[in-house]
């Protein structure tokens, strides 16, 4: 089953362009000049019912702005998209029954009252009878961890403490889909796991499929299968999150220590020696060009191993790449 | 309809969070009313008579204290939705299953009823204290009833300047000339009898007379014949601009841009 289908989704705004100097000021009261904004072009892609799917890409990319769209608070200048059958901006108020959003810059729990009191104002809202939204409560503020939470006045919370409730917020209703446009924005390591790991709990056993977008490739790593990067309002990348480090995370990080002191003319072919220390080196390779079992057999013949790290390069590093090399992928497609 | 009374009671709740707010707003009520006595007894003492077109120096006191309660309770839905679009939270009230301005007729009835009560509060015990004991209880009830379209009234213009919000990015300018309107032709800053008769014309041919000069002159002078044709014409303007604000949320729905995120 198909949770969401995109078909060449688009959006263009227009803005102002708003003039320096009183001149030009007065010019543009008349004759306004407008500037036009593709915030997202030609946009296709599917996802299945519960799944867990990543959107990133860089500040500008489109990623809110497709958000919007499926939720059906923007209406999109071309194109199609089905959210759970329904077209959002065509029956967004049948849809909101089915979804749950979270717009991790803004709150929508009311700030100067306890996070409870919009709990029970959503089960209202949503149309369940007050026994089934109680139930509902008791559930989520375990599974976010919010007991001692919800009494305060949202206004008092950190704001990890509030994105916890926020997010607890918007599963009352028990959507089929959530939507989540940068829930772990701010949010300290700490803060980031709890929401996580509420988050895939709440896929696991309630099948909540789950679409957020995000600058953390911790987020990614941590939570979403399926991950599509998109740059400029295009997708640039689109693959399962397994694949993406297989076939991007191939270089590998090597630190050794040994007993003895290293000879100053360490080397390997294939390998890239990043320091040679009085006791250590620090190497980097592709396992894609040298094999692992080669590498370890050279470094255990040099001396008597004390110590060894291997790690990948950060996450964050192969997306970077992969944005730079998107402009020359999309022109070679056409 | 459940929800949109449990939007109300939210909102009175959160009212209730911050008295010091509307404790303020209140005390404005008083002073008002102490400016205005001061300038009306002035004016009867000049003119020497007793009435003025009709009016007694209480009738205007009384008139004022309606006037300045509707004034003061009266929605702010259009400040509410210019800020929900312009900082984004606008999506978050678009993303429920309830009716957009349904919401907001909630949230602004929520809004008024403290601060209605709080005005009519202040208000008596101010404009007793100046001008004497209050109009009857056949006053007070044809004012209560005609609140109401007053408050539906106040609450469409709002909405209406409020929608101007998906279009333009300050609409500010927009309630400042409506609360001109309101102020001149409206009879809040003068009742509509003592208008010349060509200006009355065209006061009673628009909506703005039921914002605020119905409740306060039938408060004042009750009248069963004048209540009956006020309020007809009152729910027809009703009527009318309910449906004008239907047609305008559908033309607006589609421009809509929401900032940020
Ligand atoms: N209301 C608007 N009016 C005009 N342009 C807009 C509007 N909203 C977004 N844009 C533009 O559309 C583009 C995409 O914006 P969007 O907010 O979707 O990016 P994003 O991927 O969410 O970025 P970020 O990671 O910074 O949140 C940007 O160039 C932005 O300037
Ligand atoms: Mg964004």
């Amino acid at each position: 089953m198909t949770s969401i289908e995109v078909h060449d989704l688009h959006k263009v705004f227009q803005t102002k362009r708003k003039a320096a100097g009183l001149g030009a000021s007065v010019r543009a009261l008349f004759k306004p000049e407008y500037r036009e904004v593709e915030a997202v072009r030609q946009l296709s892609f599917q996802m299945e019912s519960g799944e867990l799917l990543g959107f990133i890409g860089p500040n500008g990319a489109g990623k809110s702005t497709t958000i919007k769209m499926l939720t059906g608070i923007l209406h999109p200048t071309g194109g199609d998209a089905k959210v759970l059958g329904y077209v959002p901006w065509k029956e967004r108020q049948k849809l909101a029954f089915h979804i749950g959003t979270v717009f991790g810059q803004r709150p929508q729990l009311w700030y100067h009252l306890p996070a409870i009191d919009t709990f029970t104002l959503f089960g209202k809202i949503y149309e369940l009878d007050d026994r089934e939204t109680k139930k509902r409560i008791d559930f989520l503020t375990e599974a976010f961890e919010i007991r001692d939470l919800l009494e305060t006045p949202v206004r008092k919370l950190s704001l990890g403490q509030r994105m916890r409730c926020e997010v607890a917020a918007s599963l009352l209703h028990r959507p089929k889909l959530i939507l989540l446009d940068e829930p772990s924005i701010g949010l300290d390591v700490v803060a980031k796991q709890h929401i996580r790991d509420a988050i895939r709990r709440m896929n696991q056993e309630e099948g909540v499929g789950v679409l957020l977008t995000s600058h953390d490739a911790g987020d990614l790593e941590a939570l979403c299968k399926r991950v599509i990067i998109i740059n400029h309002g295009q997708i640039v990348y689109e693959d399962k999150v397994s694949n993406l480090k297989r076939k991007h995370l191939t270089s590998k990080l090597v630190e050794v220590r040994y007993a003895q002191e290293v000879p100053a003319n360490f080397h390997l072919d294939g390998v890239e020696v990043l320091k040679v220390g009085r006791y250590g080196v620090k190497l980097r390779f592709d396992t894609a060009h040298t094999s692992v079992d080669k590498v370890m057999a050279h470094l255990s013949s040099v001396g008597d191993l004390v110590d060894i790290t291997i790690s990948d390069p950060p996450l964050e590093e192969v997306i970077a790449k992969i944005y730079r090399e998107a402009p020359t992928r999309m022109s070679r497609r056409e | 309809m459940k929800k949109y009374l449990a939007i109300i009671t939210m909102q009175l709740i959160n009212n209730i969070a911050y008295p010091g707010d509307f404790l303020g707003r209140s005390i404005s009520i008083g002073i008002f009313l102490f400016i205005f006595a001061g300038l009306w007894g002035t004016t009867f003492r000049i003119a020497g008579t007793d009435s003025i077109n009709g009016l007694t120096f209480a009738n205007m006191m009384w008139y004022l204290m309606m006037a300045e309660t509707i004034e003061l309770g009266r929605p702010r839905t259009n400040r509410i939705i210019s800020e929900q679009v312009k900082n984004g939270e606008v999506a978050y009230i678009l993303n429920k299953p309830y009716n957009f301005l349904m919401y907001h007729f909630s949230f602004g009835v929520g809004d008024s009823l403290l601060r209605v009560a709080m005005n009519i509060g202040v208000g008596l015990l101010a404009a007793w204290l100046l001008a004497g004991p209050p109009p009857s209880l056949l006053g007070w009830g044809m004012a209560l009833v005609t609140l109401i379209g007053a408050w539906i009234l106040h609450f469409c213009m709002m909405a209406l300047i409020g929608l101007a919000a998906f279009l333009v990015e300050e609409t500010n300018s927009f309630e400042l000339i409506y609360q001109k309107f309101v102020f001149v032709l409206g009879g809040m800053l003068l009742p509509l009898d003592m208008f010349p008769e060509w200006l009355q014309g065209i006061a009673r041919a628009l909506p703005f007379p039921y914002m605020m000069y119905t409740p306060a002159r039938l408060f004042v002078k009750p009248d069963v014949e004048l209540f009956w044709q006020m309020l007809g014409v009152q729910w027809l303007w009703v009527i009318a601009l309910v449906f004008l604000l239907a047609i305008a949320y559908r033309g607006s729905e589609r421009v809509l841009t929401v900032n940020g995120g």
